[in-house]
C-alpha cells in the first residue's frame, strides 16, 4: 500500500477527468510519448527518464496523487496546436509537472534524479 | 591541544562536538555559507559553487507584519523589481488602450481593470521565478537551507527553521546578502496595524482600492503611479520633496506628470493617526505642516513607503564586533565588501554606501566570489551606476545629479544642455508632452565630458541603457554630437541636444 495513488492516463481528456476528480489534492504528473505494445515509447528522452522518476517515487508527499500520462502519437504531440502544448503550456516530453504550480521539470532536467527527488520533497 | 591555543570562543564550541572535531582537523563544512538567496546572496552562491567551492545559502522569509510571505529570490524577485514592472506595464496597458481608440482600434464602451487577473498572473511569473531559482541552486550544487540565519563566531551559522529546529555550519567564509524590509513608522498610531507595505501590495487577492500611499521616494511614487493607472482612487502624502537623492528638477516633472495623469499630491503633509471605521474603511488623520491645520480623509488602503531598513536584527553581528553604521544601521564595509571581522563579508542592500539596486548586487556577488574562490582582485565599481524610476513618465540617468555637479565643480565649471521633445507616439494619441525631458551635464571646457545624462519619457530604462555604455567609456559632448540619431525616436533627441541652460534660449525641439 503505497502513500500516494497512482492513476495512469492517456490523452488529454482523460487527464483532464482526472485531475478534476481529485481537487484539492497534491498533483505530480508525468507526461510521456505513448508507449507501443512492446511498453516502449516514441520518446527516447521518456524512456531515460522514467526509470529515474520512477526511483524517486518514495519520496512523493504522503496523500498525493501521481498520474501517468500518455499524451499520444509522435505526430499528435508534434502538432504545435495538441491541447497539451495549448492549454497546459507543455514544451516537450518529458515533462514531470506539479499541478496548478510552476514546479516542472522538462526533459533533461527529468534525468536528474536530484531534482525529482527536489521536486518531490519540497513546498 | 591547537584549539586551547585559538581563540576567546574556543571553549563554546565544545558544546556543539561536531564542530569541535571539525574545528580541530581545520576542515569546515562549508568553504563559503551565504546568509541571504536574493539576488545577491544567489549570485555569490552561484558563481563559488562554479567555481569549484562548497557553498551553502540560507533564504528565509519572515512574513510581513499583514502575515504575507514567499519564495526564493530576496526582494526584487518577490516584492520588487518584478511584480513592480509588471504591475508598471498592466497601467501602461491601460494607457495604450485609451490611446488605440485615436490609432483605429475600435474598442467598445470602457475598458475597465481586474485586479486579482493582474494579481494572479503576476503572483504566477514569481512563483516560476521562485521554481526556476531553486532548479539552478540545485544544478550548479548548491545547498539550498530554508532556514533564518544568524552568526554564532567568524565561522559558525546556525540556521533555524520556522519550526525553530536549529541547524548548524561551519564555513571558512560567511557572506551576508540579508537586504532590508520596508520600514513602519513608529509613531503613527494604527499604523502597523492597519497599513500595508510594498511586501504586501504585490500579494493582495483584491484590490487595494482607494489608497493613501505615505511617502514620495521611488517606491511610493511607483506604485502610486500603477495604482493611478490602473484606475484607483491614489494619493500620495510627501512630508517635503519627492526623490529624495535624485535631481530635483527631474524629480518635479515626474511628479508634475503623475498629478497631470491623475494622481493626487497631498505636499508638506504628515499622517498622524489611522483608525478603522465601522465600515471596514480607513481613516487617517493627518497634518498640514504648512498650515498646521488637521485633516481627515478616508481610505481603503493605506500603503507605507517611508524607507526601508536593514535586515540585521537577527544576526548576531554585535556579538561578533560587525562594525554597523550607527545612523543607517547597516554594515560597514570596505571596497572588498569586506566587514570589520576578516573572514565575513556583505554586500547588497544590507552594506552602508552602496546602491540600493540589484544589478550592483549581483555583480558585486559575483566578484566576491571570485576572489574569495579563484584568487581574482578584480574590485566591484560602483560609479557610473544608470538606473530608473518606473513612474508613469519613466525617469531614468547615469552619473551626477545637477546639483552635486554643481557641488563638485562649480556652476561654472559645468554645461547643461537640455531639451523638451515629444514623443512621436503622443501626437496621434493627443497626449501632453510637456515633462518628457532630456538633460545632459558636461564640464566646461575641453571635450566637455558628460558628468550626468537625465531622460524622462517611455521606456527611458531602454533609452538610457546604451548611453551607460558610453558613459562607462568616458563619453564627452563632442562624442555626442558625432553621433548619429536613430529615426524616429525619442533616444535621437540625446545626441541632437544644442541647447544649453546658460544660453536661457528655448530648449523645446522643433521638428526634424
Amino acid at each position: 500500500m503505497t502513500h500516494y495513488e497512482e492513476v495512469n492516463v492517456h490523452g488529454y481528456e482523460e487527464f483532464c477527468q482526472a485531475v478534476s476528480e481529485r481537487k484539492g489534492k497534491d498533483i505530480f504528473t508525468y507526461f510521456s510519448g505513448d508507449k507501443d505494445d512492446k511498453g516502449k515509447s516514441w520518446c527516447p528522452d521518456c524512456v531515460k527518464a522514467e526509470p529515474v522518476v520512477r526511483g524517486e517515487m518514495t519520496h512523493l508527499p504522503e496523500g498525493s496523487v501521481f498520474i501517468y500520462c500518455q499524451v499520444g502519437e509522435r505526430a499528435y504531440w508534434k502538432d504545435p496546436n495538441n491541447d497539451f502544448k495549448k492549454t497546459l503550456k507543455l514544451s516537450g516530453v518529458p515533462t514531470l509537472l506539479r499541478y496548478g504550480t510552476p514546479q516542472k521539470l522538462v526533459e533533461e532536467e527529468c534525468f536528474k534524479a536530484d531534482l525529482v527527488r527536489m521536486m518531490f520533497t519540497e513546498d | 591541544m591547537a584549539a586551547l591555543c585559538r581563540g576567546r570562543h574556543r571553549w563554546r564550541r565544545t558544546i556543539h562536538f561536531r564542530v569541535f572535531t571539525r574545528n580541530l582537523t581545520g576542515k569546515y563544512d562549508y568553504d563559503l555559507v551565504v546568509i541571504g538567496g536574493g539576488s545577491g546572496g544567489l549570485a555569490c552562491s552561484k558563481e563559488a559553487a562554479q567555481l569549484g567551492q562548497r557553498v551553502a545559502v540560507l533564504d528565509y522569509v519572515e512574513p510581513s507584519a499583514k502575515g504575507t510571505k514567499w519564495g526564493l529570490g530576496g526582494t526584487c524577485v518577490n516584492v520588487g523589481c518584478i511584480p513592480k514592472k509588471l504591475m508598471h506595464q498592466a497601467a501602461l496597458l491601460g494607457a495604450a488602450v485609451k490611446d488605440a481608440k485615436k490609432y483605429g482600434w475600435q474598442i467598445s464602451g470602457t475598458v475597465c481593470h481586474d485586479w486579482p487577473t493582474m494579481a494572479a498572473a503576476v503572483q504566477n511569473h514569481v512563483r516560476s521565478l521562485n521554481w526556476g531559482h531553486r532548479v539552478q541552486l540545485q544544478d550548479k550544487k548548491v545547498k539550498y537551507l530554508n532556514l533564518r540565519g544568524s552568526l554564532m563566531d567568524e565561522h559558525t551559522v546556525k540556521g533555524l527553521s520556522k519550526a525553530g529546529k536549529e541547524t548548524i555550519l561551519t564555513a571558512k567564509n560567511i557572506v551576508i546578502a540579508t537586504g532590508g524590509r520596508p520600514k513602519y513608522p513608529t509613531n503613527i498610531p494604527g499604523a502597523m496595524e492597519h497599513g500595508i507595505t510594498s511586501d504586501d501590495i504585490f500579494w493582495l487577492k483584491k484590490s487595494p482600492g482607494k489608497t493613501l500611499v505615505v511617502g514620495s521616494s521611488y517606491v511610493g511614487l511607483e506604485c502610486a503611479g500603477f495604482l493611478t493607472g490602473i484606475g484607483l482612487d491614489t494619493t500620495v502624502m510627501v512630508r517635503s520633496i519627492a526623490l529624495r537623492g535624485f535631481d530635483q528638477q527631474m524629480a518635479a516633472l515626474v511628479t508634475d506628470y503623475m498629478e497631470a495623469y491623475g494622481t493626487k499630491f497631498a505636499w508638506q503633509c504628515a499622517p498622524k493617526r489611522v483608525d478603522r471605521l465601522p465600515s471596514g474603511d480607513l481613516q487617517v488623520t493627518w497634518t498640514d505642516t504648512q498650515t498646521g491645520n488637521e485633516h481627515k480623509d478616508t481610505y481603503n488602503s493605506v500603503l507605507w513607503a517611508v524607507g526601508r531598513a536593514p535586515e540585521t536584527k537577527a544576526l548576531g553581528l554585535d556579538k561578533l564586533g560587525v562594525k554597523l553604521n550607527k545612523k543607517t544601521g547597516k554594515i560597514v564595509v570596505g571596497a572588498d565588501e569586506s566587514t570589520s571581522v576578516p573572514n565575513i563579508f556583505a554586500f547588497g542592500d544590507i552594506s552602508e554606501g552602496r546602491p540600493e539596486l540589484t544589478p550592483t548586487a549581483i555583480k558585486a556577488g559575483k566578484l566576491l566570489a571570485r576572489r574569495l574562490a579563484a584568487n581574482s582582485t578584480e574590485l566591484m565599481n560602483y560609479d557610473n551606476v544608470p538606473t530608473t524610476v518606473f513612474t508613469p513618465l519613466e525617469y531614468a540617468c547615469v552619473g551626477l545629479s545637477e546639483e552635486e555637479a554643481e557641488k563638485r565643480h562649480g556652476k561654472d565649471g559645468i554645461e547643461v544642455y537640455h531639451a523638451f521633445y515629444k514623443p512621436l507616439e503622443f501626437t496621434i494619441a493627443e497626449r501632453d508632452a510637456s515633462q518628457c525631458y532630456i538633460k545632459v551635464i558636461c564640464e566646461q571646457g575641453g571635450d566637455q565630458r558628460i558628468l550626468g545624462l537625465h531622460f524622462t519619457g517611455p521606456n527611458a530604462g531602454e533609452v538610457t541603457q546604451g548611453f551607460a555604455l558610453g558613459f562607462q567609456c568616458g563619453a564627452t559632448y563632442s562624442h555626442l554630437l558625432q553621433t548619429v540619431g536613430i529615426h524616429p525616436t525619442c533616444a535621437e533627441e540625446v545626441v541632437k541636444m544644442n541647447i544649453t541652460k546658460r544660453s536661457g534660449l528655448d530648449a523645446t525641439v522643433t521638428g526634424c
